[in-house]
Parts: structure tokens; sequence; C-alpha cells
């Protein structure tokens, strides 16, 4: 080794080995971006030593505030954290206010396609949406028909799924429109970045992440059934086993709700109640991270346990609001989502600011034929499944595995869609003791109670593993902080 | 304002209790091994079973009640629900369905304890490690209990855990007595009682509060009414009745509901039995009796507790 060499390999900086892969990079784009400058400069004074340390300790912290979700075993629990990368993932103002565009419109179509189906259902009589991908969905509430909520919102809280190709556009590539949740992570990712790396932040302006809580309760308030002067506003989780409990007492406590199971509460003529130490309380609204199926034995599946007889009755008359509302899982179905530009044109005669990754759908002769034509380089998609279940990615999977999947798609062609690989953009992450590439998405968060609102920034998940393009927190993905420059 | 999750305040409730449980346990068992230290047989073992009314429950899984034995079954044994591991999981979980209702730094500190007492294995609990062990516990529970005193907000939870925290902390008073109950005959130049009797005290923190106020050679007399009612001492029986009634009535007038006929029937025959005493001529099964009866009183409290607040019944 020169000289040269061994001077380069003393003064080497964090970031000089850092090398995107084609593809697009959150930090560097293609060729350097103006708004990441001021944070690139910082990390290079940085060592990786000092930034490995700092990482380890944010973790223990992670542990030690709880902020985890747990696995249960017998008679022990275990208690996971969500890998936390301490790489902050930075946002342009012109690309946050292109991203809070698209997802209050995407809310908008998606509220006003929900109230459609359940009330006059022109989309399906103008030919917009096939009737069958409606009424034929798993999701779709017949009960729900002719049911007036308050300022016919039903997807009260949103989290859109955006990621970024390797040209660096925006496309979405999911709608959470049941209970999304990370919403807590994207505001303890905040603190923890601010105690761990304070010095990574000055003089830096970020977009504030800590009202989520209030304006969580402000739209609530906003939703409550009329004429209810103060009303009660309650979280309404399935208890600590869950394993994004974690979330459900955060936002209780940043609202001031109480945080009731369904065990605590009850119905009685049609009004919902709470059991409290000073007996019954009416209770109003309710934000339920429980799903449809288990709100209430009586109108859903009479085997829940943690539901609350009666409640849809209530909610039915009027009595109690429902937040999200019950039959949202109609429309955020990787059916539906192919239809999603067609419905914003349809209903806000607007093009969508925020393009879909093109889609083909199985069920249509047309999308089956492509689908298997191309199987080896697209992403197969079952529909009705979350949390990256079933997905299977042409390119990554062996011959067998190919095959298997085209007697299930031949078998079932109306269960799946099928997209092109996209190739997501990358940050640069701590990986044992390098800064490699890793890729991201980014899960914006919208409240809508009477108007919209968006939590700047959202939920920047990150597929740890290797070239994985995977980044749900059950597959190995982990989150970093997301800064929307102010 | 709406009025706590009933629930919710039985876990409250809960935690208290378990915290101050835990803490209570390790007292007894380190008090336990140092009394025994001047028997040639070593500490009994069996006495800790006794006090808990453990034996039975013991002996069907047990085939001896050495150290080893009973340290496990009251330190780390998850399947024995009383002892202090179970007592911690359990109090963790309380605490995290009502994290929302204390404060971050309660539930941080009780996190990071209980992956602590989680993390003690068998041989730790050795008779020479054991005062180490106990410490080690009792400082983890004060800990939490300091930092509820200056966090933990005072509204409605606040009242349930105190009350939850109080009848915990009288009815393990009562079981200190009742190791002491068969050395109430203290001769003039028993050493060893009063080495016991001291050890007692020590285990309650009550040795040099007990020595400024009754100066002089030890009087077992003196010893039960300082632990049953002194005025000032913490764990003093009439000291955490007096709190409970303070909190029962907090919850009555600032938290508006109403009292329980029931539950206050229970809290004056509480205070009725206590201001009766064991009476004048202590002896050891007087003192027996009147402990048993203390137990069960503070115990229907509890159950009274229970039904007015956390259970009712809804029509």
């Amino acid at each position: 080794m020169n000289r040269q060499n061994q001077k380069s390999e003393i003064s080497k900086s964090l970031l000089s080995d850092y090398n995107s892969g084609g593809y697009f990079c959150e930090m560097f784009g293609h060729s350097g971006l103006s708004h990441t400058e001021a944070i690139r400069d910082k990390l290079e004074k940085l060592e990786i030593s000092g930034l490995r340390r700092r990482s380890r300790n944010a973790e223990k912290e992670l542990f030690n505030l709880g902020i985890t979700f747990t696995v249960y075993t017998d008679r022990d629990s275990i208690d996971r954290i969500l890998p936390f990368d301490v790489i902050p993932r930075i946002l342009s103002q012109a690309d946050w206010a292109k991203i809070e565009k698209g997802v209050k419109q995407r809310v908008a179509a998606l509220n006003a396609f929900l109230h459609d189906i359940y009330h006059k259902q022109h989309v399906i009589k103008d030919g917009v949406v096939p009737i069958d991908l409606v009424k034929g969905n798993g999701n779709y509430r017949k009960e729900m028909c002719g049911v007036k909520i308050p300022h016919d919102t039903y997807v009260h809280i949103c989290g859109i799924d955006i990621v970024r190709d390797e040209k660096g556009s925006f496309r979405v590539l999911e709608d959470n429109a049941r209970t999304p949740s990370g919403v807590s992570y994207v505001i303890e990712n905040r603190h923890l970045m601010m105690r761990a790396f304070p010095d990574l932040a000055e003089g830096i302006l970020i977009a504030d992440v800590d009202s989520y809580g209030s304006q969580l309760a402000r739209t609530m308030k906003a939703v409550a059934p009329q004429n209810t002067r103060d009303p009660a506003v309650v979280l309404l989780s399935p208890g600590v086993y869950n394993s994004a409990y974690f979330e459900h007492v955060y936002l209780a406590r940043e609202m001031g709700a109480p945080l009731v199971e369904g065990q605590d509460l009850i119905t009685e003529n049609d009004k919902v109640y709470m059991k409290t130490t000073n007996g019954l309380q009416q209770v109003h609204v309710i934000y339920r991270r429980i799903d449809d199926d288990f709100l209430d034995p009586k109108a859903f599946r009479s085997d829940s346990a943690l539901g609350v007889p009666g409640l849809f009755e209530a909610y039915r008359k009027g009595n109690v609001t429902l937040a999200n509302a019950v039959g949202t899982g109609v429309a955020d179905d990787k059916a539906i989502y192919a239809y999603i530009p067609r419905i914003v044109r349809y209903y806000l005669d607007e093009d969508p600011v925020l393009e879909n990754v093109p889609t083909n759908i199985c069920r249509e002769p047309e999308g089956l034929a492509k689908t298997l034509a191309n199987i080896h380089e697209l992403v197969v998609k079952p529909v009705g499944e979350s949390g990256g279940y079933g997905v299977v990615i042409g390119p990554r999977s062996s011959k067998r595995q190919l095959q298997e999947l085209e007697i299930r798609l031949q078998k079932n062609p109306s269960n799946y869609i099928s997209q092109p690989v996209v190739n997501l953009s990358v940050c640069p992450t701590l990986c044992g003791r390098s800064i490699e590439p890793r890729h991201v998405d980014l899960r914006p968060f919208a409240l809508t109670g009477d108007s919209t609102w968006v939590l700047p920034g959202g939920l920047t998940r990150v597929a740890l593993r290797r070239n994985s393009l995977i980044v749900n927190s059950s597959q190995g993905g982990g989150s970093k902080d997301t800064w929307v420059l102010a | 304002m709406h009025s706590l999750i009933a629930r919710l305040a039985s876990n409250i409730f809960w935690l208290g209790r378990g915290l101050e449980r835990a803490e209570n346990i390790a007292r007894i068992l380190y008090i336990n091994e140092t009394y025994g230290r001047d028997d040639p047989k070593g500490p009994d073992w069996t006495r800790v079973l006794r006090l808990y009314a453990d034996l039975d429950r013991f002996n069907k899984t047990h085939d001896l009640s050495n150290a080893a034995a009973v340290l496990s079954f009251y330190v780390i044994d998850r399947d024995n629900p009383t002892s202090i591991a179970s007592t911690i999981f359990e109090a963790r979980q309380n605490a995290r369905s009502v994290r929302h209702l204390i404060s971050t730094e309660m539930w941080t500190q009780l996190n990071i304890f209980s992956s602590e007492v989680r993390s003690i294995r068998s041989r730790d609990l050795t008779t020479a490690n054991l005062s180490s062990v106990a410490s080690s516990i009792i400082n983890g529970c004060q800990n939490y209990e300091g930092i509820a005193e200056g966090t933990f907000m005072r509204g409605e939870p606040w009242c349930f855990y105190q009350i939850g925290k109080y009848l915990e902390r009288a009815d393990q008073t009562t079981r200190i007595l009742d190791i002491g109950y068969d050395r109430i005959h203290v001769d003039k130049g028993d050493a060893v009682a009063t080495v016991q009797w001291n050890l007692l005290l020590r285990s309650v923190s009550g040795y040099h509060a007990f020595r400024s106020k009754y100066p002089g050679v030890l009087q077992p007399k003196d010893m039960v009414s300082f632990l049953l009612y002194d005025a000032e001492f913490p764990r003093a029986i009439k000291q955490c009745v007096d709190r409970i009634t303070d909190r029962l009535r907090d919850i009555e007038t600032r938290h508006g509901m109403r009292q329980d006929a029931q539950l206050e029937n229970k809290r004056r025959a509480l205070e009725f039995t206590l201001e009766t005493g064991p009476g004048r001529n202590l002896t050891p099964n007087r003192l027996h009796l009147f402990v048993d009866t203390l137990q069960q009183s503070i115990g229907n409290i509890s159950v009274a507790i229970d039904n007015s607040y956390f259970n009712q019944i809804i029509r």
C-alpha cells in the first residue's frame, strides 16, 4: 500500500465509499441533491464508530422506553423493537408539497367512493368500477348501505404507502384505509433522533410532528354525532396482547382519551357506554383499532370476544361514530387500487397528483395473460392480504416458485394483481460497519374530519436486508426518521 | 372529565399492590436468613412458607424445604404466582395496560427493573448471596416508589394506586408481627430473642426509629404497639389504614363518587379491629389471633373495593 492510499484510508469520510448502486438515492439523487447538502456535510464529520455507538444507545433506549412490539410465548413475553436506523430520510419542501397535495386528493377520492358505493352507487352504474369488485369484495359491508355518518367521512385515519421509482418519481403502492398503524413510530423516531443526534439537526429547520395527537383529538371531536356538546372519545384496542399495543397506548395518551377494550364497553338502548369506577358513562366517538369482523359479535363475527355486542346498531342509528367507518376495506383492497386513478378523475374531475404503479388485474383475461407471459419480471400480489404476505417478486424467485405461482394464478386469477418491479429508491443506512444503500418507502398519515390534515413526513420504512424490497416490519424492515424541510 | 375505566382502575390498584408485595417478600426472605444465623441448623425456611400460608402449595411440588428450594420458589419461580418474578411480571403487565395513565418514568423504570428480575438465576440464590439479591430487589421497588411519588399525577389513578400500596403494606406488616409472635416473652437477658426482634425491626426499616422512641430495654409490647400504631412510622398499620381512608375520601369528594355503604362498613370494621388491639395482656396466642383478624379485615376491604369500583354489577 502506498502512502497516498494510507492517507485516504485514514481521512476516509463516512459517505465516501457509499454507492447507491444505480437506484435513486434519497440523499444523493442520481447526481447530488441540493436540499440534503447541509445534512451530508454534518454526516461527513461523524465517524462510523461514533455513529455505531449512538445507534446502539438509541436502540437500547427504545427497549427501556418500551417502544416495542411484543411476541408472546406461554408465560413470557419477548419485546422486540422496530429496528431504527439513525440516518434520516430527507424530503424537500417541493417533494412534500406534492405528496401532501396528492394524499389529500386521494383521501377525498376514497371517501367519495365509499360514500357512493354505500348509497347511490353511481360509480358502478356509470361503469367505472365493476360491480363484483365492490359487492364481491370480502370487505364490502352491505350493512353500511344507507347509513349516514358525520361529514360523510369514512376514512378518518389514512396511511398511503408511497414509493419512489428509479427516476425519482413518487408513486402510490397501496392505500391503508382500515386501521393503518405506525404513526407512533414517526413521532418517537423524531424524539429519539433529537436526543441521540442533536448536532445533526442543528441549524436545519424541520417540520414538526408533535401535533399529531392534538390533531387526532380534534378530528375525532369533529365527527361526533350531531348535537353532542362535549363528546367523549375513546380508543378501542384489542388489548395488551396486540402487537401494536404500544401505539394504542401512545395515541390514547396523546389524545387524552381513555384506552378501552371491548369488555369495557356496553350498549343500552342503542347507546354506547363505558364502565367506569363511577358507573356507566356515554361514549360518542370510538377510534377503533379492531377490524370490522371483530367489532360486534351481533353484527359480524359471532365468535368475537374483542368486540361490543350491539355496537353496530348504535352506530347505524347515529348514536356513536366509529373511526374509521365500517366497510372501508373495500376501498384499500389491492383489486380496487388499480381503479383509483379513474376514481380520482370520476369524483374530483382532476388528474391524480400521485400516480399508481402500473397494475395488471388478473381477474381480467388481458391482465392475466400479461402476468403469465411476464411472470419472471413482475411482482405478483394476492389481493386482500396485508403485511407483504404472499408477495412473489419474479426476478428474485426460483423457476419452481414461479411454476407454483402460475398454478395458483390459473386456479384463482381474481385473487391476484401484478405490477412491474419498482426499483424502490434507496437511502444511506448504517449496516454493520459501513453505510450501505437500503430500499425505503414512505407512509404519510392523513386525518380527516370535516377537512384533511397530513402529518408532515410520515413513516419511512427501510428494508434492512441487502437487496430486499420488502419493508414490512414482519419481514425484516426497520424505520428511519423522516425530515420534511421547513 | 370522564371517570377512570373500571378495569384499568383495578390494574392500577394491583400495580401498587404488586410492587409493595415484591418489596416485602424480599424483605422477609432477607430477614429470615439473618434471623437464623445464630441457629446451628441454619435458617428455618418453613417459617416463611407458614407466614404466607404457602406450605401446602409448596409441598405439592417440592420434596425439601431447604434454602435453595424456598428461595427459588419465592424469587424466580414463575409457576408460583406470588413469587417476586411473577409479581413483577404481573405488575409490568398491569403497568403496560395503564401506561397512558402513569408517567413515562414509572413505566421505563419498571421496564428496566423487570428485566433485571427476569435475569436472576437459581445460582444467584445462595444464602451467601441473598442479601445482595434481596437488596437489589428492594432497591428497584423503592426506586419505583420514589419515581411515582415525584411524577404520578394526583388524580383518581393515583388514589387507587395508593390504596393498593397501603393495603398491601398493612398486610405485610401483619406478617412481620406474625414472624415475631412466638418470641413475645423476652426474658431479661434473652439475647437471642432481643437480637431477633431487632432484626424484625430492621426488616421494616424501623430499628432506629423504634430505638429513638423507646430507648432502654426492649419490650415486646412496645414493639407491637410501634408496628401497629406509631404515628410517625410509615409502615405502621394505623398509618396505612389512615392513608387508605384519605384516598377513599378523595375518590368520594374530589372525584365525585358516591360512598359505598358496604365498603364504608368494612373500612370501619378494620379501624375498629385496630383500635381494639390485641389486648393488654399480650400472649403469643392472643397476638397471633389478633393478627389473623387484622389480615381478614384487610382482605375484606380489598374485596369491597373490588365490588364497589372495579366490578360493579351493571343493572
